[in-house]
């Protein structure tokens, strides 16, 4: 067998010349199997309260996706998440599901493990926001991002405008820090989302969506418990939110404008969500609920420049004994970034929080961060 | 009543129920081939000639409306590749989806200029399987237009006669006006110009034109002031006769470039008008600006 393949000068002649021919067959293809990795990282002054990154020099989140279509009628993607945590690199599955594309009627399903379609951000990547930290609101109650394992169905109506309808089904563990408990169904969520454009400049999306937590009151695994009950110098280890309640009511409006549609040159994003998190703990009754908000725009002012701000706040109830304490955090960003090309961003920020009660760890902090992509480069949703 | 619901639920379930083909063009010149090989089709196009088509937001509007279509015509050469796929995958249409009739990709049915073999993101945005923007050769539109007139017989064949009768009958007419267009542009032979991107690069191609510098320092990147002192540098010499960008780029690098050596900026529509879709119309004035600012005295 092996002198067959021996090098002859001429098999290798004909091997070479088959190089280029496989090579030019290849090259339209190359959308078979996406790899994509994004670097993350920075420096940042001081530690803000409730925030994901670390005092000094540190390295975010590193993320390796592949993903493509399995065949006709599925695509999958997998996500691992490596980040630093207490001088240890930690590896995580962010998202590793299969999904339909060819189920009739506008029907999707997608089963494994995924980010929640709960509100505007989270069922985007971070490393695609606008700032270096998540709005308070994602960082109090959904643990920055909140990926679960479960099972999604969305329903796209056949409306001239855009009308999406979808639920979930989730294992609620990652939202809360339970590890052992006999629900199968640890959080419920539906969603709806509208949207669509104004003449050729404006374009505008309004979600409703809420989840159900099954599981309040559990007893989250040992490791987590600190997390879920301290909400001061915390660095968003534990996916667990900081803040739990039975119900989970969010709004969401995002308004984007570019002169003329052309909004590779310049454009105005604005954005802001409002979500209520009621019922605290299984004696709390309906009516006592966590709330937070925030306001963000963000402006192109060319292809490589871009400034945005945020206004955030959030309020809590804490439980003493037979009664809660009120806490509340505001929180003010500043940031501009420079996007040298589609594919790296280099953003400077300036974060600002003011204790209103309860948040003694509220601090100010300055950020100079990176956020690139290597390989492929998964298309950003509105 | 009962007919009723029956009807509603078709409806929902989308069926294209011996109505009018649904068509989701990606970009105008690929409508424009529509309207003329299908003009009862209803049409969606989801950029126009102010929009640059590498950098379209996947927006709830598009979404909705490649959930309808019975075909999607894109230009394809990942061209659309920041926005399409995720549109395919929010749509949840399996029309639409890849390998499926319904959609059908310009830059798989010609050969394209500048293919690659190697591409790494140093080198910018370049695109392996070549430059997408042929639409500006009008003898790729012509195999294009042939090519889209099989696809649609092939999904609606009950018309496909019909489909390559109306593609027969627009062709003889677009291969006599080719040939006046060359005939005209004669003039403009192996002239030197210089341009924004490769936007262009068909159209150069095809008039015998030389592009002889990018206001661009890589594919896809905006100009930068160092850029455009080498290009002030290096190009005067090949003496070009004009500064070409697209309506969508942004004009000041242009005008700094022009007013430093003196040549005129044309600002032209890199596809044809959304609300006319008038190919001839549109290389008639791409040819007539190109003419004017070579032939100085012609100018009126």
């Amino acid at each position: 067998m092996i002198t067959k393949f021996a090098l002859t000068p001429l098999s290798l002649a004909f091997a070479l010349s088959l190089l280029p021919a496989q090579a030019n067959e290849a090259a339209p293809s190359s959308a078979a199997l996406e790899l994509g990795l994004t670097l993350d990282g920075g420096f940042s002054s001081r530690d803000l309260a409730l925030g994901s990154r670390e005092r000094g020099f540190s390295v975010g989140h590193t993320e390796l996706s592949l993903g493509g279509a399995i065949d006709p009628a599925f695509s999958g993607r997998a996500t691992a998440v490596l980040h630093q945590h207490e001088g240890a690199t930690e590896l995580e599955l962010e998202e590793a599901y299969v999904e339909t594309q060819t189920l009739p009627a506008g029907l999707q399903v997608r089963a494994g493990r995924f980010l929640s379609q709960i509100g505007y951000l989270n069922p985007q990547h971070v490393h695609t926001d606008d700032f270096s930290e998540r709005p308070l609101l994602y960082r109090a109650f959904l643990g920055s991002h909140y990926f679960d394992d479960g099972l999604r169905v969305n329903w796209l109506l056949p409306t001239p405008f855009y009308w999406q309808l979808g639920a979930e089904a989730l294992s609620g563990k990652t939202l809360t820090g339970v590890s052992e408990t006999r629900q199968r169904v640890g959080a419920y969520t539906v969603s709806s989302k509208l949207g669509g454009d104004i003449g050729t400049a404006h374009s505008w999306q309004f979600g409703l969506s809420y989840l159900r937590n099954q599981l309040l009151g559990e007893a989250p695994a040992e490791e987590e418990e600190e997390h879920v009950h301290s909400h001061e110098d915390e660095h968003g280890h534990s996916h667990a939110g900081s803040y739990q309640g039975r119900h989970l009511y969010l709004a969401d409006a995002v308004w984007k404008w570019a002169p003329g549609g052309n909004n590779r040159e310049r454009q105005l994003r604005l954005s802001a969500e409002y979500a209520r998190l009621a019922q605290p703990s299984l004696a709390a009754s309906k009516d006592d609920a966590h709330q937070a908000w925030y306001l963000a725009a963000a402006l192109r002012l060319n292809p490589q420049w871009e400034v945005a701000a945020r206004l955030d706040e959030l309020k809590v109830l804490e439980a003493h004994d037979d009664h809660f304490h009120k806490g509340r955090l505001q929180e003010r960003s500043l940031a501009l970034a420079y996007k040298p090309s589609h594919f790296s961003t280099v953003r400077l920020q300036f974060s600002q929080q003011r204790d209103r009660g309860g948040f003694a760890a509220a601090s100010n902090a300055v950020s100079l961060n990176y956020t690139m992509s290597l390989g492929a480069h998964g298309a950003h949703a509105f | 009543m009962r007919s009723k619901l029956a009807a509603l639920l078709l409806g929902l379930a989308g069926l294209p129920a011996c109505a009018a083909l649904n068509v989701f063009a990606c970009e105008p010149e690929w409508a424009a081939l529509v309207r003329i090989l299908a003009p009862d089709a209803k049409l969606f196009i989801a950029t126009h000639a102010g929009q640059d088509p590498h950098h379209i937001e996947a927006r709830p509007a598009l979404i909705s409306q490649l959930r309808q279509a019975d075909l999607a015509i894109c230009t394809g050469a990942s061209l659309e590749a920041g926005w399409l796929p995720l549109l395919q995958q929010k749509a949840a249409n399996p029309r639409v989806q890849a390998g499926q009739p319904g959609l059908f990709f310009a830059a798989e049915q010609v050969e394209l200029l500048d293919a690659h073999q190697h591409v790494d993101r140093s080198m910018g945005d370049v695109h392996a399987e070549g430059n997408p923007h042929l639409h500006l050769d009008p003898r790729r539109m012509l195999r294009v237009a042939q090519a889209l007139s099989t696809r649609l017989g092939q999904l609606d064949p009950a018309q496909a006669g019909v489909y390559q009768q109306r593609f027969g009958s627009w062709a003889e007419a677009w291969r006599r006006q080719v040939l006046r267009w060359e005939e005209r542009a004669s003039a403009l032979e192996d002239r030197a110009l210089i341009a924004q991107h490769s936007s262009f690069a068909y159209l150069w191609h095809w008039l015998n034109l030389r592009q002889v510098a990018d206001l661009e320092p890589k594919p896809g990147l905006p100009p930068s002031v160092v850029h455009l002192r080498k290009v002030l540098q290096s190009a005067q010499q090949a003496q070009p006769f004009v500064i070409v960008q697209t309506s969508y780029q942004d004009p000041q690098p242009a005008r700094w470039l022009a007013g430093q050596i003196k040549l005129p900026v044309l600002s032209l529509p890199a596809t044809v008008d959304s609300q006319r879709l008038d190919l001839n119309a549109w290389y008639e004035g791409l040819l007539t600006a190109l003419l004017n600012a070579a032939t100085p005295a012609g100018r009126s």
